[in-house]
């Protein structure tokens, strides 16, 4: 089978699985559904590493398969095309890789739906996992939005999956406009980048790029930020994440963990040839991402729902990518980005296993002593906390210290690398604080009073096996680029994509190891004894009995949702308020009942004909003849 | 001038007739005063050449039609007209309005008019056989569509007089069900 | 100019007006019978009575024409006329099964 039709069999699949079981939700069995659901995703898997060896074979030479013209109006050329690439193929084996572990994981923990809803499931999640092949695959910025727009709709259906829970549903509306609001600012990035190069597709644009910065194209990508900003959730539109963790345990491991929250780290990668041309809204890039990675690391000290936490942890992390691709380390980023993806998945699934286990309890204190009961799911979960709190030898040390390395050691007269690294570095000794307040919290210790469960069970083997073999990757995964820890080290992630990035455009410096112990040693020290004492043992009280203020702060979430709400959504009642009573009673509401009253008024006077008695028609009908008759003796003279 | 005595008897004749249709207010007499009425005209018919039209008025219309409503008479009964009710002032309205529109059409004939006649053969004027060729040829279409017309009236009324359905316990449906009770034995 | 209104028949002359005139009359009357009368059957007959005013009307004027049509004209209006008569008296047997039909004005259940 050619490459073309391969690229177009690993799109095609995930969609015909979602429309079969949306199709036929309420009909086709549930044995059926176990196999179509992850099936399609695994044998999209399968095609994916077609594309790597192929890409693996050919060094690297991006294929633009295109398949059929879209649109076609003047200068306006839309193609139908799929780019394939280092990048993409990099991207479509994360999304298919995990997200098949995902969806397999999700035949057990949804096991107590109902059977329509768990086709409906199912279906969602094909969805998803269509739309964020296409969006990873796509070969212009059209066809991108269609994903991108996708990703957003099957996000929204999974959060309100349970559609029944108010809270629900307002978390998956909440995802939803902020998400618009990122599309809007996609579109509009389109717009101008057609206006100036005259294509949408990657290719043209790249193509067309000059050579110098110009305003327009700092419009463009501060736009493109706005779109990349919302879909990962980062400063200020980032509100929607923690809410969507609302949705079953599954999708938020896959999309609102370890794929679509990445999307805008795609973005900004893929269209790197504009960054590196706006070096403000560059700049800005790193710049959202250090505030976003250390402000929502400071918020998820303080989160009890373990799920919260790991959303949290889930922004910052982002936020560490961002910094990378904003300080031109794109690789680094990407590496992350799979990093993340094994361990925030992992976590996910752990937390999953546990809250299965525990009758759908969220809450982390009222754990407690898990170790000895769940062993299996405990190991597993370690494994991915002390990944995310990069420890060595786990994947997310590696890749943490790749970004906080890059960036350190980036040449710039500013500082503003430097800058950035310190915010990752103060982020990197708080992720490990609150990873371990999250692991001695709920799975050491002794097991908590409240707890729902005493005596929960270990997670059933389909449930097992995708946690195992992601707390594997998680663990060997980071023997893929040791350049952090080790000069000059192996990097094959950054090798692999150097053919869509090009080479790293500065060297890194000795002094590196110096921040990269420092990291490690405070990361490691916060995860434990620290957190350790405050929140096991209890040496120490707890901090924030001490400084209630701050405490207070950090659980309000520094009352960004109530700034928000104060600025746009009171506003926006006031004004639909005013708008009800000033304009539409008045003008809109009275035009149309005014019309009907008038109908309705004069259908009164004309229903006094209508009196159903016989002889006044008979009366009426004769005096009609009788004017006539008048009538025609005066004409006729 | 025997023809214009006859024209005049049976023109007094006619409009008594009509008086006595409207006026009385038992329906049985106003059907034999409606009888009188085309008796007499059926007799004005005769004086205008239209012997087939005469026969058909005397043997149909008096005959079968007026039969027709005297047996609805006999089926509901001799229901004699109440006095009062709504409508009261439509007794002298309608009686203005209908006298106003005679006065009117009586007005339209002073004066009138006639067109020349044609000049046809008065000795078979009006004759069966005029009247067959006249409805077989020119008319045939016209002839049928009554035909059809009264298919449907007979079909009509048969649906419509022919009952509710067993069981609904309609007023008159007690007269279907006797017919029907033999199927009932406690009818 | 003649007057073609004379109709010579037998050894006198009738004027066609005459005619007319007692057609009018006989339809005037039933007119006001339908519109005073409130006995549904009275006003069929009523009906039957300007119709057969009407057919007088239309022999008057094939005899002053000496057209035919006229004559078979008024043969269709029997036809029509009975059909009426048997679609109304149906009708009329079908209410009254219902309830008492003694005043048309009390059957407005079509009322806007």
């Amino acid at each position: 089978m050619p490459l073309q039709a391969i690229t177009l069999v690993i799109l095609a699949l995930p969609a015909a699985g979602s429309a079969a079981l949306g199709l036929g939700a309420l009909k086709v069995p549930r044995r059926l559904v176990q196999v179509v659901g992850p099936g399609t995703v695994w044998v999209a898997f399968l095609c994916s590493l077609v594309l790597f060896m192929d890409q693996f074979a050919n060094g690297g030479k991006p294929h633009d398969f295109t398949y059929w013209t879209w649109l076609s109006s003047g200068a306006l050329q839309v193609p139908v095309d799929l780019f394939v690439d280092r990048l993409s193929v990099f991207m479509c084996l994360v999304v298919t890789g995990v997200g098949g572990l995902i969806v397999t994981y999700s035949n057990g923990y949804m096991e107590h739906e109902t059977d329509g809803s768990y086709a409906r499931f199912f279906c969602y999640m094909d969805l998803f996992i269509t739309s964020m092949l296409l969006l990873v695959l796509a070969g212009n910025l059209v066809l991108l939005i269609v994903g991108w727009a996708g990703v957003g709709l099957s996000s929204y259906l999974l959060i309100g999956f349970f559609y029944w829970r108010w809270s629900a549903v307002v978390a998956a509306r909440k995802a939803f406009v902020m998400n618009v609001i990122g599309d809007v600012g996609m579109i509009l990035g389109t717009f101008v980048l057609f206006a100036a190069y005259h294509s949408v597709t990657y290719r043209g644009i790249f193509a067309a790029l000059p050579r110098t910065d110009s305003p327009l194209l700092e419009l463009a990508a501060f736009l493109f930020l706005v779109g990349a900003v919302a879909k990962s959730a980062q400063l200020p539109l980032h509100t929607w994440l923690p809410d969507a963790m609302e949705g079953p345990t599954p999708v938020s491991a896959l999309i609102h963990a370890a794929t679509m929250v990445t999307a805008g780290v795609y973005l900004v990668g893929r269209l790197h040839p504009v960054y590196d041309l706006a070096w403000a809204a560059h700049g800005a890039v790193a710049l959202i991402g250090a505030v976003t990675a250390l402000f929502a690391a400071s918020i998820a000290i303080v989160q009890t729902d373990i799920k919260r936490v790991l959303a949290y942890s889930t922004m910052s992390q982002i936020g560490y990518m961002f910094l990378a691709v904003g300080v031109g380390a794109y690789a680094a980023g990407f590496f992350h980005l799979m990093a993340h993806a094994f361990f925030k998945a992992l976590l996910f699934l752990g937390a999953g296993n546990v809250i299965h286990a525990m009758n759908d309890e969220q809450d982390m204190r009222r754990y407690g002593g898990l170790w000895g009961q769940m062993r299996g799911t405990s190991i597993c979960f370690l494994v991915g906390s002390l990944s995310l709190a990069g420890i060595i030898p786990f994947v997310g040390f590696w890749s943490k210290e790749v970004v906080l390395g890059d960036a350190f050691s980036k040449p710039d007269p500013s500082g503003f690398p430097q800058a950035m690294w310190a915010i990752g570095f103060a982020t990197a000794v708080l992720t490990g604080f609150y990873t371990g307040r999250m692991w001695w919290m709920a799975f050491a210790g002794r097991p908590s009073p409240e707890r729902p469960v005493s005596r929960p069970h270990e997670a059933q083997a389909v449930m097992m096996v995708p946690v195992v073999v992601l707390a594997v990757l998680s663990t060997v995964g980071g023997f893929l680029q040791i350049n952090a820890g080790f000069h000059p080290g192996w990097k094959l992630i950054e090798d692999w994509l150097t053919p869509t990035f090009g080479p790293l455009p500065w060297q890194a410096r000795d002094l590196e190891y110096f921040p990269t112990a420092a990291t490690l040693l405070l990361a490691g020290l916060a995860f434990w004894p620290i957190a350790d004492a405050f929140y096991r043992r209890r040496v120490w009280s707890v901090w924030s009995e001490r400084l209630p203020f701050l405490q207070r702060l950090l659980e309000r979430k520094y009352y960004l949702d109530e700034l928000y709400d104060l600025l746009f959504v009171r506003p926006m009642d006031a004004a639909a308020e005013s708008g009800d009573h000033l304009l539409e009673a008045p003008v809109i509401d009275a035009a149309p009942t005014g019309v009907a009253m008038t109908a309705r008024g004069s259908a009164g006077i004309l229903s006094l004909a209508e009196n159903g008695l016989f002889r006044t028609y008979v009366l009426v009908m004769l005096g009609a003849a009788l004017v006539g008759l008048v009538i025609l003796l005066v004409v006729r003279g | 001038m025997l023809a214009v005595a006859v024209f005049w008897i049976m023109a007094v004749l006619a409009v008594l007739g009509g008086l006595g249709v409207i006026v009385s207010r038992q329906p049985i007499r106003s059907i034999l005063s409606l009888v009188v009425v085309m008796l007499a005209l059926s007799v004005l018919f005769l004086l205008l050449s239209a012997q087939f039209v005469f026969a058909v008025q005397v043997i149909v219309y008096a005959g079968a039609v007026m039969v027709l409503f005297l047996f609805v008479v006999a089926l509901l009964g001799p229901g004699r007209e109440r006095r009062g009710g709504r409508l009261r002032f439509q007794w002298w309205l309608g009686s203005l309005v209908g006298l106003v529109f005679g006065g009117f059409i009586y007005s339209m004939l002073q004066g009138a008019r006639f067109r020349p006649p044609q000049h046809t053969d008065l000795s078979t004027f009006g004759t069966v056989q005029e009247i067959g060729l006249g409805i077989f040829t020119r008319f045939l279409y016209p002839f049928e569509l009554t035909s059809v017309l009264l298919l449907v009236a007979a079909v009509g009324a048969i649906y419509l007089s022919r009952g509710g359905r067993v069981g609904e316990g309609r007023g008159a449906a007690a007269d279907d069900g006797r017919v029907r009770g033999e199927e009932e034995p406690h009818a | 100019m003649p007057d073609y209104g004379q109709i010579t028949i037998g050894g006198g002359t009738l004027s066609a007006a005459w005619f007319l005139g007692l057609a009018a009359i006989l339809f005037t009357l039933g007119a006001i019978g339908v519109l005073v009368r409130r006995n549904p059957l009275i006003i069929l007959i009523c009906i039957e009575l300007m119709l057969n005013a009407v057919n007088l009307t239309l022999i008057t004027f094939a005899r002053q024409l000496q057209d035919l049509d006229g004559q078979l004209f008024a043969l269709m209006t029997m036809t029509v006329a009975a059909a009426e008569a048997v679609a109304g008296l149906a009708i009329l047997v079908d209410i009254s099964r219902l309830r008492e039909v003694e005043d048309v004005d009390e059957l407005n259940e079509l009322k806007g």
